[in-house]
This record gives structure tokens, sequence and C-alpha cells, in this order.
């Protein structure tokens, strides 16, 4: 069955299909000349090819039924230390019947992975190196712990450029046969701030939506999507309404499925403009870094980033 | 159904079936029988504990049961010293022509107000003294200062909160000679969210069940918890009020919720009660480091870490207070933990479409639930075709209303 969600239905199949991150697909295509790899960690922003590029490469590399010798885990939904032992090594110690030369094992969104099963899959990687290789995704590198990072070899994925972004869904729209405004692709432009799964379905939300791309029916799909979001919290609490900014900082977190890191980063850049001492923009910054770390150790994201919500409405008094 | 209120309906007919405190059920039968003029075991009872648990309701069976008559005054009734003398005071004095026996009940005694029942408290004083019969008072709290010298002159005897264990067998019996259905999970969480209230579970019982033969756990998550007067309201008022560091602290002690509830109970409330915004600030921040402790002890089970936990929640949170003027704002439940409970259903079901999307796509549910759900709502409301849609991603019914609606 063809894929529905446009997002999934124009996902490159081959590394071929790739049209941006040119210079990380022509080192993961002399992969497949020679027939190696090392392990690889994929690090880089959303949308920006990181899942697709592990997927191609193993198509390439083991060919249509690549699916056999393939594994994807996502480690946000099975991120324990148990996984490791158990799925990650059964998988990993099996050699291939088939004639390829090792399997591969994708680690998606690998950054929520705890330490106690980053240390096992550490042993577990250089275990079996033989039979299978990994490819660690992540958002954020500085999450997965050095020795990891020093077993792989690393991509950075770069934020894709707006006419690339444009070009791809101009390609969608044509095939879908959608009409796009020209005011359509600066606002899709706009919006994606270069993730491609975030440009894609806004405009097929679009598309359902008015039948064609124009500025009103993207920003109207954004509205749509978004009646809670950061900049409207942080306005409730710029005009001192801390109690309501509260609601709207737990209707985010138990309802929109943002985690606490997600809403304390877009705080972070709305922090610098602030109508406020520039003094006092760094003691918020440093609040917020503040804020980072317990979340990392484990802190509750309602009681830390309302005491930074607080904090943010005294001084902008 | 009949509209009689349950908690008439199914009132005990006798002591036996009064549900739990069978020991205090038993001492009060005793000193009943025992009861003699010259006071060898105290004139008086004071039967003591939260509101629901059928204090009142034991002594009106006992007297029957016993054959007693029972006179009867309640905080409904005006109460100076000199309407108790007319009321009680006459009866106890007189001997009875057929010489029935009688039992006085004086019922919530705690609820006298100091001014508008000027005199009651020593008019009760005097009438024990003087009392041809036994008289049993009941009262919530028993350590107001008001209740002091009946607390002396009497016999405590406590009533504790009604366990689940001994709650569950009387309201299915009760379930089922009103024909109504109901599994053990709807059931249960009834009982836990009175909180051994007996009369608070048979009235909520009734108000989801009228009408219907059958409740679910649908029925019960847009049931209020009640807002009762709790050790918790005593133990915020130290928190929000105290000067002095070890007094807040003692708000855990008497507060009878744990210190995560206790928490979140002050995090609710902080900056209602904290009208001045830089108190307000230093409040969250102080909560903010009790919660990053409580992260702390969990992860490393280091449990003496608490210790500082408590300290800062409490005495952190009343240190805070220096500019905000004195106001009475009344208390509010937690608003966290009740938005949590009626999204329960709603965030099962987002979590399930989360799966389902992350298994097509390459995603984690939770990103999916971030990245695709609301463009996906869009999709399905505007678009006619969107069924197969549905179908690819594998939604069932209800995923689908729930995303439409």
């Amino acid at each position: 069955m063809e894929a529905a969600l446009w997002a999934e239905k124009y996902r490159p199949k081959t590394l071929d299909e790739m049209r941006n991150q040119v210079e990380i697909v022509n080192r993961l295509k002399k992969f497949v000349e020679t027939k190696t790899m090392p392990h690889c960690f994929f690090a880089g922003p959303p949308g920006t090819g990181k899942t697709t590029g592990a997927l191609c490469l193993a198509h390439d590399l083991f060919g249509e039924r690549y699916m056999d010798l393939f594994l994807e885990l996502n480690a946000s939904d099975t991120r324990g230390i148990d996984v490791i032992r158990t799925t990650v090594k059964d998988f990993a110690r099996i050699s291939t019947i088939s004639d390829a030369p090792f399997k591969i094992l994708v680690l998606d969104e690998a950054d929520n992975m705890t330490g106690d099963a980053q240390q096992a899959l550490r042993r577990t990687m250089e275990k079996y190196t033989n039979t299978c290789r990994f490819i660690l995704c992540c958002n954020y590198s500085g999450k997965i712990i050095e020795p990891i990072q020093s077993r792989c070899a690393i991509f950075r994925f770069t934020p894709l450029k707006h006419e690339d972004v444009l070009d791809y869904l101009r390609f969608i729209a044509n095939n879908e046969k959608i009409e796009v405004t020209d005011d359509g692709s600066n606002a899709l432009i706009d919006v994606a701030e270069g993730d491609m799964r975030k440009g894609i379905n806004i405009m097929q939300s679009a598309a359902a939506l008015s039948g064609k791309i124009d500025e009103d029916s993207v920003y109207q799909v954004v509205g749509m999507a978004k009646p809670e979001d950061v900049k409207n919290m942080l306005n409730l609490t710029v005009k001192g309404d801390f109690i309501k900014a509260r609601e709207s900082l737990r209707n985010m977190l138990l309802r929109s499925g943002l985690s606490g890191t997600d809403i304390l980063k877009q705080i972070h850049s709305e922090i610098f403009k602030l109508d406020i001492d520039e003094q006092k923009k760094v003691e918020l910054a440093d609040a917020a870094g503040e804020v980072d770390f317990r979340l990392v150790q484990g802190a509750d994201e309602e009681v830390q980033l309302g005491a930074l919500l607080a904090k943010i409405s005294l001084y902008t008094k | 159904m009949s509209q009689l209120p349950w908690t008439n309906k199914h009132r005990p007919k006798n002591s036996s079936e009064v549900v739990g405190n069978m020991e205090a059920i038993e001492s009060l039968k005793n000193w009943v029988l025992s009861w003699k003029r010259d006071g060898t075991n105290k004139k008086a009872a004071l039967l003591h504990g939260p509101p629901g648990i059928g204090k009142t309701v034991l002594v009106e069976t006992l007297a029957k049961e016993l054959n007693f008559d029972l006179i009867e005054m309640n905080a409904s009734d005006l109460r100076s010293g000199k309407i108790i003398d007319n009321v009680i005071g006459s009866a106890v004095e007189q001997q009875d022509l057929f010489q029935r026996k009688k039992i006085i009940l004086i019922d919530e005694v705690d609820s006298i107000s100091p001014k508008k029942d000027r005199g009651a408290v020593q008019s009760i004083l005097k009438i024990i003294e003087s009392t041809n019969y036994p008289i049993v008072m009941t009262a919530n709290d028993i350590w107001d200062p008001k209740v002091r010298g009946l607390r002396e002159k009497s016999l405590l005897i406590q009533f504790k909160r009604i366990s689940s264990r001994e709650a569950l067998p009387f309201l299915k019996k009760l379930l089922d000679e009103e024909s109504v259905e109901v599994d053990y999970d709807t059931l249960k969480s009834i009982i836990q969210r009175n909180e051994g209230d007996i009369r608070s579970m048979i009235n909520d019982l009734q108000m989801i069940a009228t009408g219907k033969n059958r409740i679910t756990e649908d029925d019960i998550t847009w049931l209020a918890w009640r807002d009762r007067k709790e050790p918790i309201f005593d133990a915020l008022k130290l928190v929000f009020t105290s000067k002095d560091c070890f007094t807040a602290r003692r708000a855990l002690d008497i507060s009878e919720v744990d210190y995560e509830m206790l928490f979140e109970w002050i995090y609710e409330n902080v900056p209602r009660q904290l009208s001045d915004s830089s108190d307000m600030v230093k409040a969250m921040k102080a909560l903010s480091k009790a919660d990053l402790f409580i992260a702390r002890t969990k992860k490393h089970q280091a449990w003496s870490l608490l210790s500082y936990v408590i300290d800062l929640m409490t005495a952190g949170v009343a240190m805070a207070r220096e500019r905000t003027k004195p106001a009475w704002i009344p208390m509010k439940f937690p608003q966290r933990i009740s938005l949590m409970s009626r999204t329960m259903r709603e965030r099962a079901l987002m979590r399930g479409v989360g799966s389902k999307i992350g298994s097509k796509c390459h995603l984690s549910s939770k990103s999916s639930v971030r990245d695709f759900v609301p463009y996906l709502r869009t999709i399905m409301k505007n678009n006619a075709k969107s069924a197969s849609l549905e179908k690819w991603l594998e939604l069932d019914e209800e995923m689908i209303d729930y995303l439409k609606s």
C-alpha cells in the first residue's frame, strides 16, 4: 500500500534519490561501492535526512530485501539497558547467512538513551563489529558519551537550505497536482525552518485545508497546529499573568508531546529578544542553562520551567 | 430507581451493619452498657475522626439496638448555653416515668461557634456533671482549643477512615441492590478518591449511577475531588504564614499526605498565595531546588537527601514571604493532578496514535505526536478522502474519532 503521509511517500529510497547533504551522501555511496563501512554517528537537527540516509544506505548495500539485514530501534521508545542487552545483542551477534558482509542496526533518537544503556552499547559495538555495524542518529551529539563517539565515523547533517527545501516541496506539489503560489512558497520556507519533514507536513495539511498552497493556508495550518505555543506562554509571562502562563506550559507538556527540553530551547532563543536590560538577559541565560542541566538530572519539567518563567516575569516587570 | 438519597436508603439498621471501625464500635457499646451515674467510666464519650465514616450513624443504630431513647442535637441547631439547658438539661435530669433509658447525642461539638453559641461549652460541661444518662459527642477535630474542656471530661474514641478493603464489599452490595453494574477498577478508584469517607463514596456513586445500569471508568473522570477541610489545609497554612523555619517544617508531619503530594499542593498554591512577585519568584526558586533534590534522591536512592527536600519546600517557601500582605485566599487542589486524571484517556490515545505513526515513519512515538499529530488532525478534519490515510496508519475507530474531534 502506498504511503498516505507525504513525508513518508516522498522519502527517498536510494542514495541517488537524496538531493541534499551532498557530501555526506557521496561518502555513503563510497561505502556501497566498497561494500564496507564503519560504525556511523549521524548528528543534526530534525528533518535533515539522518534516518533517510541510514535507510537508503541499507537499501543500496543490501538491495530490495534489506529489511532482513537491518534493524531499526528507536531509543526514545526503548531507551533502557535491557534492550541493549537483549534485542540489540541478539541481532548483532548472529552473523548473516546471505552473502552480505554484515548487518546494520540503526539506533534512532540515540540521544534519549540512558547512561547505563550507552555504557552497555559501547561494549556490544566493539564485540560484534564483524557481524554488525551500528548507525546512531541523534539531534545533540553532546548527549552521547565520548567512548561511543570515538568508535564511530561522525557525520554532521546541516539544516537544509531554503532553496533546497523549496525545490523538493515543489517537486511533491507537482506530483500531487497541487498549486503553490509565490507567497505560499515564501510562507512554507519561513515556517519549515530547514526541516524537510515539517515543511512537507505543513504543505499536506494546507492542501487538505484549501486545495492550494498560499500564504493564508500555510499560516492557518500553523496556527491550528499550535494553539499553545511558547511565544504565547512568554507573552502571558511578560504581562505578569504567571498562573495562566503556567497553565499554558502544563498543556504543552501534557498534551502536545513537546518535551521540557524542546520548550526550554525555544524560551532560550526568545530570551535575547525580550525588552529588558542586557545584563538581565545574561542572568536569564544562566538560569536557562541551570534548568537544562537539572532536566538532564531528571528533575520535573514543569516545576523547573515554571521557576524560570517566574524569574522572567520579575525581570520584565 | 428511587430518588431517595442512597445515604439514607442504605443507612445501617443496626451497629453490626456499620462499615469499619470495629474497635471503636465495641468500645462505645461497652461504655454505654457499663455507664454509671457516679462517673467511674467517664460520663461522656467523644467520638472523633474525619467526616463521613459513621460516627453519628453508630450512635443512632446503637440506641435503637439497645432500646434507648435518643435525644439529639447537632450543628444545625442553635446552641447557645440557654438552648442547650432547655433541650438537653431538662432531659438529663428527669427520670423517665417508664424507666426508659436515654442516650444524649451532641453532634459536631467542634463546630460550636464561640460567638453565636455563647456559653455552649460551659453548659455542656455542666450537663456532663449532672447527667443521669450517657452523653455522646462527635467531632472532626478534637485538638481545636474550643473543645479542650470537653476533651478532658470525655472518653475519647477515635474513628478511622474506612479502608478500601472494608468499603468494597459494602458498596458492591449496595450497587447490587440498586441493580447497577460496576467493574472492580472503577469502584476502586471511587473509593480511593474519597479517601476513606464512605458517605461521599455513596454520594458519588449515586450521582454517576443515576439513570444508568452500568458505570465505568469514563463516568468518574469528571468527578471533582472534594475540597474537604483536611489536615492538608492546616499544613499549607504553616507553609504560607510561618515566620520561622521550625514551624514551617512541621507542615509535613501534620499534613497526612506524603511529601510528593504536599509538594504538589504547595507548588499549586505558591503563585496564588504569594501575591508579591518577588516573593513568588523566591518561593518558586526554593521549590525548583527541592524538586532537584527529589530527582537526586530517586536517581541515587539516597533517601537521606529527603530531609533537604522538606526544608526547601516548607521553610524555603515560608521564608520567601517578605512583602506579600496578609489576605485570605482559598487553597486550590493541585490542578496538575486534576489535569492528568482528566487527560488520562486522551494521553493514552495519543501514545497509541504516536506509535502507529512511528512504526510507519521511522520515528519514536513521542516525536510522532509532536511532529505529525497536529498536522494529521488538520488533514483528517478537512479532507473527505482521509480514509486511505487512516487505513495506511492502521488507526482504530477511537483514535480516528479523537483526532477528528
